[in-house]
């Protein structure tokens, strides 16, 4: 499997690997259905669309898009859309679930009921990935949307979950950072302590083929020691973890999101043991959301063909 | 006038004239940064230290400043001693880290009988110049304060207000972040935050608009926060961003820094005179950007931020 190493590719991919069967639940935004109906257009989904008939005609009628052919379950409770959409994930009906307007803790509550039926051992973790001009692979922030403050146990399975999706993206021992705040003040940090015991247990192969790299900050990874010059000679990018584990939710989400300052792409994902769930937030623009779903279109290929295989 | 670039601070702290720093303990680099910052007229250096080796230093340094002073003393304990009876006794206005342990540093200030602790919280702020326009952003508590409760944010944000202020920014904007713009009881930052905000309306802040919760994708974008309904004066033009706490501070301003190849100064608020310390991702250029900085906060006398 090639590595993917640019959101951009999932576009390429995902005409090729579409159209995959998309859950939508509840489509009932402008922004939201154009970004459906690009994506049928571009061959990447055939979407089901969960959720009260009227307002999902009325967001298809305004960005003329005709859904007569698509199969639709009514259904207007919030909650229910999302259980009966994430159920058909796990049940195999379709590879892929997508969220509209729906609270993401109900899309959460949904997953995590799922997955302990399921017994899949696989908490609700939200991975996002960014594209970094000068970094020649993705990385990704992970957990930015499910634990406000996981502790060590979370952080093992947020570890967990990330590895399982960068190697799905093909790379094959994805290089992590333990991110924390610290520095040389302030005593020992709880989220250095928890990089210090996560690197003894990756270092005994715990989470399997990965690596926890010795360096928590941003300082550490992009100048190793050296010094920060005007003109930026010191600053490697050849170096940067794959994965970056971050320290609670408030530093993940706030970091996470300054694709909307900085030049940098983002896409977020939950993987659940069964599928990808497209989880947009609610200040995503339908461009965003289309290259989204390409992503999700893309890791639910590469899950379908690694249970083949271990088949 | 207001300030909306390095430079910008540069010139401005030339202009209001050449201010007395000390220096504990300088490293080879300090003096190099000092010397060129007196050069420009920014500051008067007073190194304490061994004197032996910080004359021989001055000997073979073509650019050791003329009037520049060596003061003798056994170690850096005692020459930071030293260095703060200075300033209290108002023979010097800026303290620089030179040598000393960052923790013995902060430990020392904070001490009410032998630093320079006053009624205020001791806080820092970073610096950054916006990579694409004219415009200077504030990012605090990013040193500091590990954990701030509400009641030192209070603290950590007025010493942040004193210096936009001091930098022309006569009604600051203000982006209290967290994970999610709505008050959430399980996720603490957002309390905290809504707490700041209402007490900016109550005019508990002066003139300054202090938003939050705010998410940083509605601090950063209009655009993104009218999609959320959210609509202030704040949104997409931030002057100041308050962090939750310094797992979030750091971080973020690191990525600033490298992610968004920021130029990024800083300073310690909250003390009887300004303090500069040594922080990792700030290059030496733009040191003589921390020492115009406290340059201009001693402008505001005892008062300073």
């Amino acid at each position: 499997m090639t590595m993917i190493r640019k959101l951009g590719d999932f576009a390429k991919l995902a005409r090729e690997k579409g159209p995959k069967k998309m859950v939508v639940l509840a489509p009932e935004d402008n922004d939201f259905m154009m970004a459906i109906k690009k994506s049928h257009e571009l061959g990447y989904i055939e979407p089901i669309l969960a959720g009260d008939k009227k307002r999902i005609a009325e967001a298809a009628q305004k960005v003329d898009f005709n859904i007569g052919s698509f199969r639709k379950i009514s259904e207007e409770d919030k909650q229910s859309i999302s259980d009966l959409g994430i159920r058909m994930l796990f049940s195999g009906e379709t590879p892929i679930a997508g969220k509209g307007q729906i609270p993401t803790s109900y899309i959460y509550r949904s997953i995590i009921r799922e997955e302990a039926k399921a017994n899949s051992g696989m908490t609700v973790s939200v991975v996002s990935l960014w594209e970094v001009p000068g970094i020649d692979h993705l990385i990704a922030f992970t957990d930015t949307g499910v634990s406000i403050k996981p502790n060590m146990k979370a952080k093992k399975e947020i570890i967990q979950n990330a590895v399982f999706v960068f190697h799905l993206l093909g790379y094959t021992r994805p290089k992590i950072a333990v991110l924390s705040g610290q520095r040389e003040v302030g005593g020992t940090m709880a989220s250095y302590r928890d990089y210090e015991a996560l690197k003894i247990e990756a270092d005994e192969g715990k989470f399997g083929d990965c690596e926890i790299v010795p360096a928590t900050s941003f300082t550490e990874i992009f100048l190793a020691g050296k010094k920060r010059t005007g003109d930026e000679k010191n600053v490697r990018k050849d170096c940067v973890p794959h994965i970056l584990i971050v320290p609670c939710l408030d530093t993940g989400n706030i970091i996470c999101k300054l694709d909307f300052f900085l030049n940098v792409k983002r896409s977020s994902l939950v993987a659940t043991s069964r599928g990808p769930v497209c989880i947009p937030s609610r200040s995503d623009k339908s461009h965003n959301l289309v290259e989204q779903i390409s992503m999700g279109v893309v890791l639910a290929d590469h899950m379908e063909r690694k249970k083949k295989v271990q088949k | 006038m207001i300030m909306n670039s390095f430079n910008d601070i540069l010139k401005a702290a030339k202009h209001s004239g050449a201010r007395r720093i000390v220096i504990p303990s300088p490293a080879r680099e300090d003096i190099d940064v000092l010397s060129r910052a007196a050069a420009s007229g920014l500051v008067i250096p007073r190194f304490i230290g061994e004197t032996k080796s910080l004359k021989a230093i001055a000997g073979k340094s073509p650019l050791f400043p003329a009037g520049a002073e060596i003061i003798s003393a056994d170690d850096p304990q005692d020459a930071l001693n030293l260095a703060i009876e200075q300033l209290k006794k108002g023979e010097t206005d800026i303290l620089m880290q030179g040598g000393i342990n960052p923790q013995v540093l902060l430990d020392t200030l904070q001490d009410k009988s032998t630093g320079l602790k006053t009624s205020r919280t001791i806080s820092y702020v970073s610096l950054f110049q916006h990579f694409s326009k004219d415009k200077l952003m504030l990012v605090t508590d990013t040193f500091c304060n590990n954990f701030p409760h509400v009641a030192e944010k209070q603290g950590i944000l007025e010493n942040a207000l004193n210096l936009a202020r001091t930098l022309g920014m006569e009604a600051p904007k203000v982006a209290v972040l967290a994970a999610i713009e709505q008050v959430n009881p399980a996720i603490a930052s957002t309390l905290d935050a809504a707490i700041l905000s209402k007490m900016s309306d109550r005019g508990q802040f002066g003139k300054a608009t202090v938003e939050g919760p705010l998410d940083i994708d509605c601090a950063v974008s209009r655009a993104a926060a009218e999609r959320k309904g959210l609509h202030s004066i704040v949104t997409g033009d931030v002057d100041i961003y308050v962090v939750p706490e310094i797992d979030t501070g750091y971080l973020f301003a690191e990525s600033l820094a490298f992610f968004g190849k920021m130029r990024s100064a800083g300073v310690v608020l909250g003390t009887s005179s300004p303090v500069i310390i040594n922080l990792p991702f700030i290059s030496a250029d733009d040191k003589a950007v921390e020492i115009a900085l406290a340059c201009l906060m001693c402008r505001k006398g005892k008062n300073h931020g």
